[in-house]
């Protein structure tokens, strides 16, 4: 199937070729309009865009690959990053992830099968000072303890049935 | 211009020009696996660090600029210490496959192990990170991710070289490799100097996968025949059979080589080779073969005229063989239905080396047309086409050129030199077999105007002989002879009427060829 490029991440492309001499600029910000729309970056997507900017498709993939941030696979609803970096190591992430695993029944890396949550293990959020640190989305949730992420998982739940 | 010093050694270098180029032009040797002559500076590897005095850390050769005053060491514990350590760390999930690696022998790791390692390794066997093995990477590429140190040559030569942009990086630190699209390979009619680039075995040839160890490959000077380019070539052979052919760089021709090129050797082994003569489509030895060829032209000459005889150069001949067939034509036969035009337009097609002419001798029959005029190449086939030509003397892809132009040709008898079956498109009674260029030395004359040899590496098939000798004896068999009986007197003819005397020895030597091989 092919990908369309939403007219909005078009726009924004054209708005951003204006700007920056080089072309290759304008993937990363390109990458995450596309990111935002669908959550994840088909690979379809990578040929588009590398079609629409006149860059080769390895070029566009391996700045895909290389930004982990940038998700290749569908997302769940709920993006958990347990940070697993040296402090939040510290400070009980190992136990943190494993329990999390334990709860949702899945491993790092994959997703519930009702596409609600999709844990991963993710380098240092830059919040060291209040380790250990659960990322969801774009939300920071800071001093984790195992409880906490019982009740944080509880009231993901809830927002997602209260929609 | 800046003077430095290298090792205690001065040497003066133009601005811009970096640490490891001086130290090139001293002849002392700095290791490196990213940098290439030839490819943009990437300065990702770290094998090349030197220590250069007044800087508090190492420096990379390959990308540091040269500066007045600069004094440099290449020898320094510190400097032999960092070797070690890149190695060791390029060493760490390498699987040391050699004795199945195709590279070995030719290695970069190998030899710089050998050279600057000697460490023992510290990661256990069963702990290094796996890749994938064998991924087909287009119509003439394997690649073995295992192997790979991720030095990107292959990924810059997409790039800058072809422009092709195949390849990338995949991901991040130890888990980067490289990659392509899905379903896709490297599809550009180059990709096979990525085999020769690469300094491991990670991109290897599929032609030449598990043929040949390479510490067999006995190495000749040559010419590629494959267009108007003229590349300069080293035929990889071993007991008679050739296994390769690689580009020797020469700044007049070649950097690299199109893998169509690199393909042209097949023919020699192809099933379809002809190593006997074919008279109504039985196998006959070449000798006799060229009384019944001789007897053709007897016959026709006889019945009809010796202007019943049409004869054709061709510009996938050498000037040697095609001397011979205008020997052949205005010595022997006196015919003047001769035709050696064969131009076609000329010039690099891509940007890079293949030529809009896809045949190697257009000049060369230019040249010999100066002196042994003929028929243009519509006259000729007037002729042919007016039914007043009784029988035609070619080289098979030369007739094959012209065959959309002429009329039936099923009525008119031939007589054919080829090389294999697949180089005819058209029956004929009498087809010869003749040495390749791989078997013989053949002069060619590039689009450039440069005029160059090509040199025997192996021996042809029992019987199997160059066509100027082969033509010649047609012409004894005859009662005519061209007398060009062997090289001594096909070299006199060919400086007295082709090329006078003065431009012979101008010929690029095979051999002599500043062979720098495209590895580094
Ligand atoms: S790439 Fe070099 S070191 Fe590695 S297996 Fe091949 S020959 Fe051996
Ligand atoms: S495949 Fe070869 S050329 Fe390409 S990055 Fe790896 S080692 Fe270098
Ligand atoms: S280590 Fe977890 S936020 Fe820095
Ligand atoms: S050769 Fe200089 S860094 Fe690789």
């Amino acid at each position: 199937m092919a990908y369309k490029i939403s007219e909005r991440t078009l726009a924004e492309i054209d708005r951003l070729l204006k700007i920056y001499p080089q072309k290759e600029a304008v993937l990363i910000p390109a990458l995450h309009e596309m990111q935002k729309e669908a959550g994840w970056i088909p690979e379809e997507a990578m040929d588009a865009l590398g079609a629409r900017l006149n860059i080769p498709y390895a070029r566009v993939k391996g700045v895909v690959t290389f930004y982990t941030m940038f998700n290749r696979l569908p997302m769940g609803r709920f993006h958990l990053q347990v940070c697993r970096n040296i402090s939040c190591h510290f400070a009980g992430a190992a136990g943190m992830l494993r329990h999390l695993e334990d709860k949702l029944n899945i491993k790092e890396g994959e997703t519930t099968e009702d596409g609600l949550f999709t844990l991963s293990a993710v380098e240092c959020l830059g919040s060291c000072g209040t380790a250990p640190v659960i990322a969801v989305n774009e939300t920071y949730h800071e001093n984790m303890t195992v409880e906490k992420t019982d009740r944080l998982l509880a009231e993901l739940r809830a927002e997602n049935n209260s929609d | 211009m800046p003077k430095l010093t290298i090792d205690g050694k001065t040497i003066e270098m133009p601005k811009g020009a970096t640490i490891l180029q001086a130290a090139q032009a001293l002849g002392v040797y700095i290791p490196r696996y990213c940098y290439h002559p030839s490819l943009p500076v990437s300065g990702t590897c770290r094998m090349c660090v030197v220590e250069v005095e007044k800087t508090a850390k190492l420096q990379i050769a390959c990308a540091t600029e040269i500066a007045d005053g600069m004094a440099v060491r290449t020898d320094t514990p510190a400097v032999k210490k960092a070797r070690r350590d890149v190695l060791e760390y390029l060493l760490i999930n390498h699987p040391v496959d050699c004795p199945i690696c195709d590279q070995a022998g030719e290695c970069f790791l190998q030899d710089y192990y050998m050279d600057h390692g000697l460490h023992k390794s510290r990661i256990a066997p069963g702990d290094k990170i796996r890749r994938s093995k064998r991924r087909a990477a287009g119509k003439y590429l394997t690649l073995d991710n295992e192997r790979c140190i991720l030095c990107t040559r292959c990924v810059r030569f997409c790039d800058e070289v072809t422009r092709t942009g195949e390849l990338t990086v995949s991901g991040r630190n130890d888990a980067s490799f490289i990659d392509m699209k899905e379903g896709k390979g490297v599809d550009n009619d180059y990709s096979l100097n990525i085999a020769d680039i690469c300094p491991v075995g990670a991109f290897t040839s599929r032609d030449f996968r598990f043929k040949a160890r390479v510490w067999f490959l006995k190495k000749t000077g040559s010419i590629c025949t494959g267009c108007a380019a003229g590349c300069n070539i080293e035929v990889h052979h071993n007991e008679g059979i050739v296994h390769r052919l690689m580009p020797a760089p020469n700044p007049e021709t070649n950097t690299w080589l199109c893998d169509r090129g690199r393909m042209t050797y097949k023919v020699l082994r192809a099933g379809d080779r002809l190593s006997k003569a074919r008279i109504k489509k039985g196998s006959m030895e070449p000798e006799p073969a060229l009384r019944q060829a001789a007897h053709l032209i007897d016959d026709a000459a006889h019945r009809a005229g010796p202007e019943s005889v049409a004869v054709l150069g061709s510009p996938y001949l050498s000037l040697e063989d095609n001397l011979a067939i205008a020997e052949l034509a205005s010595g022997s036969i006196k015919t003047g239905a001769l035709c050696l035009d064969f131009s076609c337009e000329q010039g690099v097609k891509d940007g890079i080396l293949i030529n809009k002419d896809q045949t190697p001798n257009a000049n060369g029959l230019k040249l010999l047309r100066a002196r042994y005029g003929g028929l243009d190449q519509n006259a000729l086939i007037g002729l042919i086409n007016s039914g007043r030509i009784k029988l035609i003397v070619a080289e098979a892809r030369a007739l094959n050129s012209l065959r959309e132009k002429l009329r039936d040709l099923s009525n008119i008898p031939t007589v054919i030199l080829a090389l294999a079956k697949s180089d005819l498109d058209f029956d004929s009674d009498c087809v010869l077999p003749y040495a390749s260029y791989f078997e013989t030395e053949g002069h060619f004359v590039n689009y450039k105007g440069r005029i160059q040899k090509t040199a025997a590496a192996v021996a042809a098939p029992e019987g199997v002989q160059p066509l100027w000798l082969v033509l010649s004896k047609i012409s004894s068999y005859t009662g005519a002879p061209i007398k060009i009986e062997d090289t001594k007197a096909m070299s006199a003819k060919l400086s007295e009427y082709a090329l006078g005397k003065s431009v012979i020895p101008a010929i690029c030597k095979p051999g002599s060829i500043a062979a720098k091989s495209t590895r580094e």
